[in-house]
């Protein structure tokens, strides 16, 4: 307890007023000698008693009320330090539990509800318990309730689940849960079975100040086994033959014993294809290779399984013996080729979207007329080669493009642009440079930090500037607008802006030999890929990710063959079925303020295998995402608890900070709102002592 | 002089009495007075009634013979007393702080006066006075003896009310030391247990002493007329109590008339004679009613 303006305090000694006025009536008061008060003191003086206590009940009275007011005038407040620099009070306890996959091992969890349990059984009713729930993240699963009973039901009630262990987001959370807490002592309970994988020292992490880290290690009582680590795909294409896929499947053995035999099998689509055994030696790693399968069907799930199917779990933790991935062909990247000339003007842009592997591209090369009909709905890229754009069109194009699609205009002579739709251009064309007389224009002024150069930035991986331009359109980039190229006048070669779900991009020269020699070039091809990678959004999707990952959806769909008019009308809906059979819609994330929606995102929480699918008859490629746990989290190798106890209250292994706390804003203002009560409480005294000495006066007159 | 308010009737003020400072003077002043009144005092007779008569032996004093008996039976009978000698008179005074309580005059100087008459009276009868003041413990003697009356008187003036009383303690001790019969007289405010008064008052009694018990009170000790709401203080113990009187002024009569009238009860079953004195009574008024009293009640004894 402080006070803001203690010298206020110096009105106390207005307490002796009272006492002195009594003092001197009790003076005044004449004292008569009497003989005996034998007589008087047989009468029942009941009467002459009651006058005292008033007196003493008003005296009292005043006492206090000045006591209060000077005390509320002194402005007191209290401090987080003072209170947990109490001896006693209550205390605010949090408990963190760990619920990572590896609390599942041997009887490791229940032994975690007990030690919980156990530690919450010295606990008052004053005091206030939180419970938290953490692995990879950290929930709140109950918030400062005195109920004891109901914390630990809480805590029977939860079950370890697929994360792995990290302890700074629950040392956070807990943090900023008692940095809330006005109660005198502040009190973590850490319950967890301590992995030295899931601490990483942060020098920012501390408790508040007077916070005990108390810690309570819990042992499965076996030793780790095995586990299996990601598997290796090798993927084989020949021509006309449809695409195989090597799987090769790596066994960790953390024991100091080898294992012999231990069966693993492959599984696709629920069944087992290929069965195998495996040795590993002591604490070494093992791999094995199925043999090759081919895959027709998209969204293939394949499970490698250690242990017969059904049959004896191979060790006490199970979650790290499964590993889930999906085998998907390989899904072309719809790309139309637009050129007005002969097949030449598309040849080497042809040509070389024939050759890409990741991704794939289908090309189809088309004639200006099949930018009017359906063709534009079955590609995700559209390549134009020096073609003239009506309104209809533009009207086409930039709806396909705000759905997602992705457009490169290349710029020659006949190439233009309604100047209706003008500013929807990254740039604004002009009129065409000529390059013929003189030296050649040659690009330079590269952005090698975007997705199309970045391939290009290390020495000696593209020139650009060998090839020669002999005529271009002049662009004047729009001011939202990136250029990722210039022309060694300065002039901007390539220029990008992002319109709603998709891109566009200017180019200034043509795709074919007759502006520019940029086509006989060595960096033509990867050029091209890249661009069409860039506009189609192609990332190449993994065949598994790992439990607290986030699946980009949308890329997901470009992956698995989406055009730009099934992605649009897959973000007006998707279901989600996770891997515990649960159905719900993704949410679908809302546009920024400049027009840009960011994709569709997906955090995965169980393991297995989450499907996703696209609402509507027209519907997009159905998406199935595999998930495994954290291969890291099957290392049970124990940290010392002391260790992450003095990193976290800077006071070495004894578990208690003893830094200045500094309070949030309302728990500040909550603790100087003391002076508010003291002074209400001093005038509702004065108030009584006015009506109570109204009534005495009255009695004795 | 003054004379007391009560018709057909002249007596001396107490409070004049007591200006007067010579005690000797104020007994004969008192006492001349009561005796030119009365012509005859009637206290001592119940002393020296005759006993028996019983035949002469060789030995005796002819003068004790009782000739009209001879006259008629013609034999020497010797005449008997109850008391074969003047009687002893003493007086036990309380001196205790109480006692020197009083709004016109302390209930001390009354008693002491009364003492003084009673002792001039008896000692004009020939008797043998003395005096023993006491307050918790005996303060002062003085040995009954026909001499002593000066020595009483003096005692008698020096008397202060100093310290607490107690009325039981001494009057147990006193009890032994009266060996010979006589009349003891105690003068106090007797405030203790009518009980407690006479188990002390008991053994002085049953040696056949003859008792007189002079309650002396203050006006205001009887019809509390306080006024204002104030601390009272104890004089004895010191103690103090707010009080206010008009609230009980009531209940502190009754249990003052209550105390009183135990007082007379027991006193007449002892028996022992019991007389409450008013301090604003005359004195010789006093006496008068006292010796009326005592007249009375031995001819029904």
């Amino acid at each position: 307890m402080s006070f803001l303006t203690p010298l206020f305090l110096l009105g106390l000694a207005a307490l002796a007023v009272p006492i002195l006025i009594h003092l001197t009536q009790r003076e005044r008061k004449s004292v008569v000698e009497f003989p005996s008060l034998m007589f008087l003191r047989k009468i029942p003086y009941e009467s002459v008693q009651r006058r005292r206590i008033r007196d003493w009940l008003l005296l009292a009275l005043r006492l206090a009320a000045i006591a209060l007011i000077v005390t509320a005038f002194a402005r007191p407040f209290l401090r987080g330090s003072d209170l947990a620099a109490a001896p006693g009070g209550a205390r605010d306890i949090v408990v963190l539990l760990d619920r990572s996959y590896s609390m599942g091992y041997g009887e490791a969890w229940a032994r975690a509800q007990s030690a919980a349990a156990d530690a919450l059984s010295s606990t008052t009713p004053a005091d206030r318990i939180s419970v938290v729930l953490f692995a990879d993240t950290a929930e709140v699963a109950l918030r400062s309730t005195p109920d004891r009973s109901r914390a630990i039901a809480e805590i029977d009630a939860a079950t370890p689940g697929p994360g792995s262990t990290k302890y700074g987001p629950a040392l956070k959370l807990a943090g900023s849960l008692l940095a809330e807490s006005l109660l005198p002592r502040k009190e973590v309970i850490l319950v967890s079975d301590f992995q030295r994988g899931g601490w990483q020292p942060d020098d920012t992490l501390r408790m508040p100040g007077g916070t005990t880290v108390t810690t309570a290690v819990v042992d499965g009582g076996q030793a780790a086994s095995l586990a299996l680590t990601p598997v290796a795909l090798l993927r084989t294409r020949e021509q006309g033959q449809p695409e195989r896929v090597a799987v090769t499947a790596g066994v960790l053995n953390r024991t100091a014993t080898a294992a012999n035999d231990v069966p693993i099998n492959l599984e696709i689509d629920g069944r087992i294809v290929q069965d195998l055994k495996i040795s590993v030696a002591p604490s070494a790693s093992a791999s094995i290779s199925f043999s090759p399968l081919t895959i027709t069907a998209p969204n293939t799930r394949a499970v490698v399984r250690l242990g017969t199917a059904g049959g004896a779990a191979v060790d006490g933790l199970t979650r790290d013996n499964t590993f889930n991935f999906v085998l998907t062909p390989s899904a072309p990247v719809p790309v139309m080729a637009v050129s007005a000339g002969s097949a030449d003007a598309t040849l080497y842009l042809s040509r070389a979207l024939a050759i890409g592997e990741a991704p794939h591209f289908n090309a189809s090369m088309q004639s200006p007329e099949a930018l009017a009909g359906d063709a534009l709905n079955r590609a995700r890229v559209i390549f134009l080669n020096d073609i003239a754009i009506g309104d209809a069109v533009a009207t086409r194009l930039v709806t396909f493009v705000e759905g997602g699609g992705g457009l490169l205009m290349a710029l020659g002579q006949r190439a233009s642009w309604p100047s209706s739709r003008a500013a929807w251009l990254p740039a604004s064309i002009g009129p065409t440079v000529d390059r013929t007389r003189g030296a050649a224009a040659r690009l330079s002024g590269m952005d090698y930090g975007h997705a199309i150069f970045e391939p290009f930035r290390a020495p000696r991986s593209g020139d650009f500037s060998t090839a020669r331009f002999y005529s271009y359109r002049g662009l004047t980039a729009a001011k939202d607008a990136s250029v990722l190229a210039r022309f060694d006048t300065g002039e901007p070669a390539l220029v990008e802006r992002t319109m709603g779900r998709g891109r566009v991009i200017v180019y200034a020269s043509t795709l074919d030999l007759n502006w520019n020699d940029l086509a006989l070039k060595p960096m033509f091809l990867p050029f091209v890929h890249q661009l069409g990678r860039h506009l189609s959004g192609f990332k190449e999707q993994p065949a598994w990710l790992t439990i607290g990952q986030v699946l980009d959806v949308d890329a997901a769909e470009v992956a698995a063959g989406a055009t730009s008019g099934s992605a649009a009308r897959a973000a007006a809906g998707r279901a989600i079925l996770t891997p515990g059979g649960q159905r719900r819609d993704l949410a679908i994330p809302a546009a920024t303020a400049g027009g840009t929606t960011p994709a569709a995102a997906l955090e995965l929480t169980e393991q297995g295998f989450y499907e996703i699918r696209s609402a509507g008859r027209e519907a997009g490629p159905t998406i199935v995402a595999a998930s495994n746990v954290n291969i890291t989290e099957s290392n049970l190798d124990r940290m010392d608890p002391n260790e992450l106890v003095a990193s976290v209250t800077g006071n070495g292994p004894a578990g208690s900070t003893s830094g200045q706390d500094v309070l949030p804003d309302e728990a500040q203002e909550l603790a100087q709102r003391v002076w508010w009560y003291l002074l209400f409480a001093g005038i509702l005294l004065l108030i009584a002592e006015t009506v109570i000495a109204h009534r005495y006066s009255r009695v004795r007159t | 002089m003054a004379t007391s308010s009560m018709p057909g009737a002249k007596f001396v003020d107490p409070v004049v009495l007591s200006r007067i400072g010579n005690l000797e003077l104020i007994a004969k002043t008192v006492v001349d007075g009561l005796i030119n009144g009365t012509h005859r005092s009637p206290f001592f007779g119940a002393s020296v009634d005759f006993a028996e008569h019983r035949g002469y032996v060789a030995g005796d004093d002819i003068r004790r013979v009782d000739w009209r008996v001879y006259a008629r039976t013609d034999k020497y009978y010797i005449k008997e007393f109850e008391a074969d000698s003047n009687a002893n008179f003493s007086v036990l005074l309380d001196v205790s702080k109480s006692m020197g309580f009083g709004t016109r005059i302390s209930k001390l100087d009354y008693a002491k006066t009364l003492a003084a008459c009673l002792s001039y009276l008896a000692n004009a009868q020939r008797d043998r006075v003395g005096l023993i003041t006491f307050d918790s413990e005996v303060i002062d003697h003085v040995p009954a003896s026909a001499k002593h009356l000066d020595v009483v008187l003096h005692t008698l003036d020096r008397a202060k009310p100093a310290r607490p009383g107690e009325l039981v303690g001494p009057l147990r001790k006193l009890a032994e030391h009266f060996g010979r019969r006589g009349i003891i007289v105690v003068i106090s405010d007797f405030y203790a247990e009518p009980e407690e008064i006479f188990h002390a008052v008991g053994p002085i009694v049953h040696r056949g002493n003859d008792v007189v018990l002079f309650h002396v009170m203050d006006p205001q000790e009887i019809d509390f007329s306080f006024t204002e709401a104030s601390s009272f203080e104890d004089m004895e113990s010191g103690d103090q109590m707010p009080i206010v009187p008009t609230k009980l002024a009531a209940d502190y009569k009754r249990l003052v008339e209550a105390h009183i009238e135990t007082l007379s009860k027991k006193a007449a079953q002892q028996p022992v004679d019991y007389m409450l004195l008013n301090t604003d009574m005359p004195l010789d008024f006093a006496l008068f009613r006292f010796l009326s009293m005592r007249q009375r009640l031995a001819r029904t004894r």
